[in-house]
């Protein structure tokens, strides 16, 4: 490699080389302007996913139904949090050019600028749910996540490792759970099949549409160019399937699609499409508790607004 | 003075028996409180780290309920889900609300109620702890013992908050100061024993409610000269006795959410 | 108010500080993470439950990220050098094994002249 380089291409050919030989990008470091709004956009939602998605389990921490639930799904609600901590602040240092902060992450929130992820939209209504989310939507954000571990942005990759390695306890805690009322009464069966059969389609909207042809827009192809994540949405579903259909079945409960089926030859799940439709309305804040939960989060953000304001410091 | 269960004379069981539940219903109610601000503090890195507050706090609970299962006295779970408000010893000051609204709904909380809180009670459990240690019945001084161990962080954490909120804006400093007259207001039966009052005090389980009061105002005594404020006066007669099974219909909310799932089959396994 | 923290002079309740710590009182301190905080207490009691929930903690050092010195990229091309460098390490002293069994005498490597901190053999 030339030693400094000047102009704009020779920047961009340097990036794209490091990128390709596996270094990691900083935060300080130069960076294409597509390169950093495609991390901001996909950190940020990752972010506020976490911050948004602590609040459906939320509603079971104080109904959780003994001491040792109570204790493990507040620390599994915290971990949530403390993901979103982690990443909001990978969000703010690529942010800091535009001399955005959290406020203003906060307020993209608010005002519907920053989405946050399909499944944090539903509704709970039983403690079933708060099982299926650590097993299933937790499942399903591991495939993701630990595809990113070895992203080229390293603030990202480093944050990732960090919330991994807590997803392997958010995994059992949701089996935990799940294998008790697997084993349970008649009511506490019905109550998980319910609940699969609520979450099956969020869950397959999760990993977003198969290309942008779908729903109009995706970012997976520029988060692959830059080496952020190596497989595609539809490549991440079926490993989904996978892993997890098997162990559904063999707890008894069935996948409420009648159509779904592996070919064995080309390794594929055939399934049932969600409703793409419904899943823009969703992201667009028009699902079941999408004003709900902003509304929560917003009251409790202005509520305690005068806080922030009596311990801010004077910067220089 | 050392006792094991064999040699336990009636009215000894009877006021361990009590004081057990006082301590075991104030962390397990104190916990469920902190659980609902649970994704709602003011700031993401504060709501992690008082969770784990929250966390402490019901392990602790957890550890109270399970000596009164080893005395006999029922399931750790069933003693934290299934009694009725009448058959609870929390403190009043405990079971209030965090603020106005449901936590399903839109609830109103006040961060300045919950450091206050936080910090007399946090102040109160350590003296508590520091007297139980050398307690005439051996299992409560060693869960005691392994409680103190969490509170000095507890203390570190909610007197930070206490002593810069008040050292802040007028806002801050006027909601501070309501919030200390509704905390004191509640004060009155924290430091009680409720009717088993003497038979706790002269079965040397821990020192007497006068000495432990006194022990509480030294406590915060250098914080309040620091901050040049009057040291809060204990309500000496307290309106309600939580420890006498008397509450709030904030209690009764409560126990319908804590126990909502459990209730549903108390027998299942969940 | 605290959507504003760019400009000098203005007030923020989101600055910047870097957390380390080390897991054992003999282990060197070890880059955490970063946290929001509006001064150095509050950065401290939150530092532990949001990083260290799961592991054990010896001691913590907060900085304030504006007092951390980094290096730009030019900076950073003065850490490259040349692969040349055995004299400086044992590997540029290895056919000294081979010489010592000579004379019928062991090479003093690393493990042995570590060892020689402990009891006398």
């Amino acid at each position: 490699m030339t030693s400094l380089c000047n102009s704009e291409e020779e920047k961009l050919a340097h990036f794209m080389h490091r990128i390709e030989t596996g270094d990691k990008i900083e935060a300080d470091d130069w960076m294409p302007e597509e390169y950093r709004l495609t991390l901001i956009k996909l950190i940020s939602m990752h972010g506020i996913s976490e911050i948004m998605g602590a609040l459906p389990e939320k509603e079971w921490v104080p109904k959780a139904p003994s001491l040792s639930r109570k204790l493990g799904i507040m620390a599994k609600v915290q971990d949530e949090m403390g993901h979103g901590q982690l990443l909001l602040r990978v969000t703010e240092d690529l942010l800091k050019p535009y001399g955005k902060n959290r406020g203003d992450l906060m307020q993209d929130l608010f005002n519907g600028d920053l989405k946050f992820h399909n499944v944090f939209h539903m509704k709970t209504t039983t403690w079933a749910d708060a099982g299926i989310i650590g097993w299933l939507v937790d499942g399903a954000a591991i495939i993701t996540q630990t595809n990113m571990l070895g992203a080229s942005y390293g603030p990202y990759g480093r944050a990732l490792q960090r919330i991994c390695a807590e997803e392997v306890f958010h995994a059992q805690h949701g089996e935990s759970i799940i294998m008790a009322l697997a084993e349970g009464t008649n009511n506490q069966k019905a109550m998980i099949q319910e609940s699969i059969n609520y979450w099956w389609e969020s869950l397959l909207m999760f990993f977003g549409p198969a290309s942008k042809e779908t729903t109009g827009s995706s970012k997976q192809d520029l988060t692959i160019k830059y080496k952020i994540r190596t497989k595609t949405n539809e490549e991440f579903r079926q490993i989904f399937f996978d892993k997890y259909i098997p162990r559904i079945l063999s707890l008894g409960l069935t996948i409420p699609d009648s159509t779904i089926k592996f070919d064995a030859d080309s390794k594929i799940w055939t399934y049932k499409q969600p409703d793409w439709n419904e899943f823009k309305k969703i992201i667009k804040n028009e699902g079941p508790r999408s004003q709900e939960r902003l509304n929560l989060r917003r009251t409790s953000y202005e509520n305690n607004a005068w806080v922030r304001d009596a311990l801010s410091a004077v910067v220089n | 003075m050392s006792m094991t269960e064999n040699s336990m004379s009636a009215e000894y069981k009877e006021a361990i028996t009590s004081l057990l539940f006082q301590l075991a219903d104030d962390d397990f109610l104190y916990a469920f409180r902190g659980s609902e601000w649970l994704g709602l503090a003011p700031h993401i890195e504060e709501d992690v780290a008082s969770s784990s507050i929250s966390q402490d706090s019901m392990g602790h609970a957890a550890m109270f309920y399970q000596l009164l299962e080893d005395l006999g006295a029922g399931k750790a779970d069933d003693l934290a889900h299934l009694r009725s408000a009448q058959d609870r010893s929390n403190s009043i000051l405990i079971e209030r609300v965090n603020g106005e609204g449901y936590y399903m709904e839109t609830p109103n909380y006040d961060w300045a109620y919950q450091v206050v809180r936080s910090y007399f009670y946090t102040q109160a459990k350590r003296v508590k702890m520091d007297s139980l240690c050398e307690s005439s019945y051996r299992p409560i001084a060693e869960v005691a013992i392994k409680v103190k161990m969490e509170l000095y962080y507890h203390k570190l954490h909610w007197e930070t908050w206490f002593k810069q909120l008040m050292s802040s804006t007028d806002v801050a400093k006027k909601k501070m100061n309501d919030a200390i007259t509704l905390v004191m207001n509640d004060f009155g039966d924290v430091f009680s024993f409720g009717n088993l009052k003497q038979k706790i005090e002269s079965n040397n389980l821990l020192d007497s409610e006068e000495e432990m009061k006194k022990r509480w105002l030294a406590s915060i005594g250098p914080v309040f000269d620091a901050l040049q404020m009057e040291v809060p006066a204990i309500p000496n007669h307290p309106v309600m006795n939580g420890r006498n099974g008397e509450h709030t219909k904030d209690l009764d909310e409560a126990l319908l959410t804590l126990s909502e799932v459990y209730k549903l089959d108390p027998v299942a396994v969940w | 108010m605290e959507g504003v923290s760019k400009m000098t002079g203005e007030k923020t309740f989101y600055q910047e500080y870097e957390v380390f710590s080390k897991r054992t009182p003999s282990s060197t301190f070890q880059h955490q993470f970063s946290l929001l905080a509006p001064n150095e207490d509050m950065a401290l009691i939150l530092a532990q439950e949001n990083f260290m929930r799961r592991e054990p903690v010896a001691d913590i050092w907060i900085v304030n990220r504006k007092n951390v010195r980094k290096m730009d990229a030019e900076e950073k091309m003065t850490l490259g050098r040349l692969d040349n460098k055995e004299y400086r390490t044992t590997k540029g002293y290895g056919y000294l094994k081979k010489k010592w069994r000579q004379y019928e005498q062991q090479v003093l490597d690393e493990k042995e002249i570590l060892s020689w901190g402990g009891e006398r053999k």
